[in-house]
């Protein structure tokens, strides 16, 4: 093993020697096998439908009960209008309408991730100022090995801890789902309602997609802590800071979209989705490559900050 | 005499406009154990701190076999081993995982050499305890342990018998000459027990405020030609008093039970003889070695910090 795997080894030792890190585990199980029994038997019948060869006529016959029924009722008019749209895209587009199942259930669970933002931005917070807190900073300083070295080793660790979280809520959502409400094939399709409109893509593609553009979200926090930690050496204030931007972050952006440099903010960056699907950005005039620009020089401010910290400071007085 | 396995250049410190350190000049044989003795604040700590690297180094340089530790921080590191203030460990670990932490960190260290390692400290027994449950002394030990892993040629160690029972101590104090006087290991102690450096050390080098005031071979502190402070048990006291007095004027106190005087070690024998000459009994003799502790204490003046 090299130098350097021996450095991540290391870290991967420390971070699962302790409770907190498996109790993160544990409270992505449970959220995973806790909302699945929620679909389970709390959701709507409509969802769980199998419909027979002659679909067609059935969901003519649904959507003409639903709307006798809307005529009936003032309220609740709103369910019954989105399933009669979702139903008439199927009719007009031919696609016949398929069971909930395990997929769907991983492509839903993927607002999870903020979860797992969440851990990272735990793990980056201490993983260089509990060193501090522990006084083994000192320890680990005074081998022949370069602190740029030791740092990205740090770095690269959170980033292998977030990717084994995602892989972990991917299977158990999957477990969960396949056990739950079984599978429609490897990679059926999926009809999504993209607000306004309805599309039919492969679910796969979905999963990727949605995953995807949340690891933006965790890697940029988890960076962000990362730098805090290293530069007030104090896992307190990185969590602090770091979750309360994660969550004001979109306030803070439309509070300040009057103003042009406005999209310079990080935050108005992050969700790199608002450019796909057809959907219109936060901040005309913006572009996924502008978006993608801002996020990496955000990024190199950050681990510059972190290694000018890391690397030039004195360790005393721990 | 040896070559030097670490030297200190004008060492210098400043903090904001403060002079910590002040230039410090010394450097430390291999095989030679060197206590590093001073006061609470008078920079001890930070000097190891710039010897490993820890902290910046404002003016002049350490160089460690010869190696600068300002611009060839790995050749020089690799050569030391040390405990900067407290041996802090990983708490959640046991003592054996905090050693292959930092066996990983280096080439070479192999399981065989760790369980060297461990016995030699007399650690087997808790090794595969969780290091929070470890008493200081247990820590300390373990401590040492990671430090010698790598089987460096300089070990630096602050405290070291800090927090150890008296029979650890002596474990310690012999396990410290053995590397020195076997291993040739340049080992660098401070302490502030001032007996346990006069104890194990060859050389005591003094700083105070920032400054070095002395470097003595500890030897040259016992055989010493200054006066000492010699008591003597005798009967019947006014007889031996009234005698001394008209020898040592002013030299003589009188106790409860013994005379006190300020004599030359060489003065001693001619004394006792004229006393029994003289038909006085002598039941004891003791002579009050001068201490490295009054040496310490002449050299430092008050512990002040400026």
């Amino acid at each position: 093993m090299s130098n350097f795997m021996k450095l991540i080894w290391n870290e991967q030792i420390k971070l699962y020697a302790k409770k907190a890190t498996w109790v993160m585990f544990a409270v992505l199980l449970v959220i995973a096998i806790g909302g699945g029994l929620i679909t389970k038997f709390f959701g709507t019948d409509s969802d769980f439908k199998e419909y027979g060869d002659d679909w067609q006529t059935e969901l003519q016959e649904e959507n003409a009960q639903l709307t006798a029924e809307m005529q009936d009722e003032e309220f609740g008019g709103f369910m019954n209008d989105m399933i009669i749209a979702e139903n008439s895209y199927h009719l007009e587009n031919n696609i016949k309408p398929q069971p909930y199942d395990g997929w769907e259930y991983v492509l839903e669970n993927s607002f999870l991730t903020s979860v797992i933002s969440l851990f990272t931005i735990i793990v980056a917070a201490g993983i260089i100022s509990n060193e501090f807190k522990w006084g083994t900073i000192k320890l680990l300083l005074i081998r022949p090995i370069s602190r740029t070295k030791i740092l990205f080793s740090k770095y690269v660790s959170v980033l292998i801890f977030a990717l084994t979280l995602l892989v972990f809520l991917l299977l158990s959502s999957w477990l969960v789902g396949v056990l739950l409400f079984g599978l429609n094939g490897l990679n059926p399709m999926v009809v999504q309602d993209m607000m306004p409109g309805y599309a039919h893509n492969d679910v796969l593609g979905e999963i990727v997609k949605s995953y995807g553009f949340s690891i933006v979200t965790l890697v940029m926090m988890a960076t962000f802590a990362f730098m805090i930690s290293a530069i007030f050496r104090s896992s307190g204030m990185a969590i602090g800071l770091a979750i309360f931007l994660m969550m004001a972050g979109n306030t803070i952006v439309a509070f300040l979209s009057q103003y042009e440099w406005s999209k310079f903010i990080l935050f108005a960056n992050t969700n790199l989705a608002q450019y796909t699907n057809g959907m219109e950005p936060t901040i005309p005039a913006m572009s996924m490559t502008f978006s993608i620009i801002v996020l990496l020089v955000y990024f190199a401010i950050f681990m510059g900050a972190a290694w000018a910290a890391f690397t030039k400071r004195d360790v005393a007085g721990n | 005499m040896s070559k030097p396995a670490m030297q200190l250049v004008n060492l210098k410190k400043t903090i904001g406009n403060k002079p910590i350190i002040k230039g410090l000049d010394f450097e430390i044989r291999a095989g030679e154990v060197f206590g590093f003795l001073g006061p609470n604040g008078a920079g001890k700590t930070t000097t190891i701190r710039m010897m490993v690297g820890l902290i910046d180094i404002t003016e002049g340089d350490v160089l460690i076999e010869g190696k600068s530790i300002k611009t060839d921080f790995k050749g020089a590191i690799q050569h030391v081993g040390a405990i900067v203030e407290n041996p802090e460990m990983y708490p959640f670990l046991s003592g054996w995982k905090n050693l292959k932490q930092y066996a990983r960190m280096v080439e070479g260290v192999t399981d065989e050499r760790i369980k060297e390692v461990v016995s030699l400290v007399g650690l087997e027994k808790a090794i595969h305890e969780k290091a929070g449950r470890y008493s200081l002394g247990m820590r300390q030990r373990l401590g040492i342990a990671q430090a010698l892993l790598h089987g460096p040629s300089i070990l630096i160690l602050d405290e070291p018998t800090n927090g150890l029972d008296p029979s650890g101590i002596r474990e310690i104090r012999k396990y410290i000459r053995n590397l020195a006087e076997k291993e040739n290991v340049a080992v660098i102690v401070s302490s502030h027990l001032l007996t346990e450096i006069e104890l194990m050390c060859d050389r005591i080098g003094v700083i105070k405020n920032g400054e070095l005031i002395a470097i003595e071979e500890v030897r040259t502190v016992e055989n010493e030609e200054a006066l000492k402070e010699v008591y003597i048990e005798v009967e019947p006291m006014e007889t031996a008093k009234t005698y001394l007095d008209t020898h040592l004027p002013n030299a003589v106190g009188m106790g409860s039970k013994e005379l006190s005087m300020s004599v030359k070690r060489e003065e001693i024998p001619q004394i006792l003889k004229n006393l029994m000459e003289q038909g006085i009994s002598i039941y004891g003799v003791r002579v009050l070695q001068a201490t490295l502790e009054d040496k310490f204490f002449d050299l430092i003046g008050e512990n002040s910090i400026e």
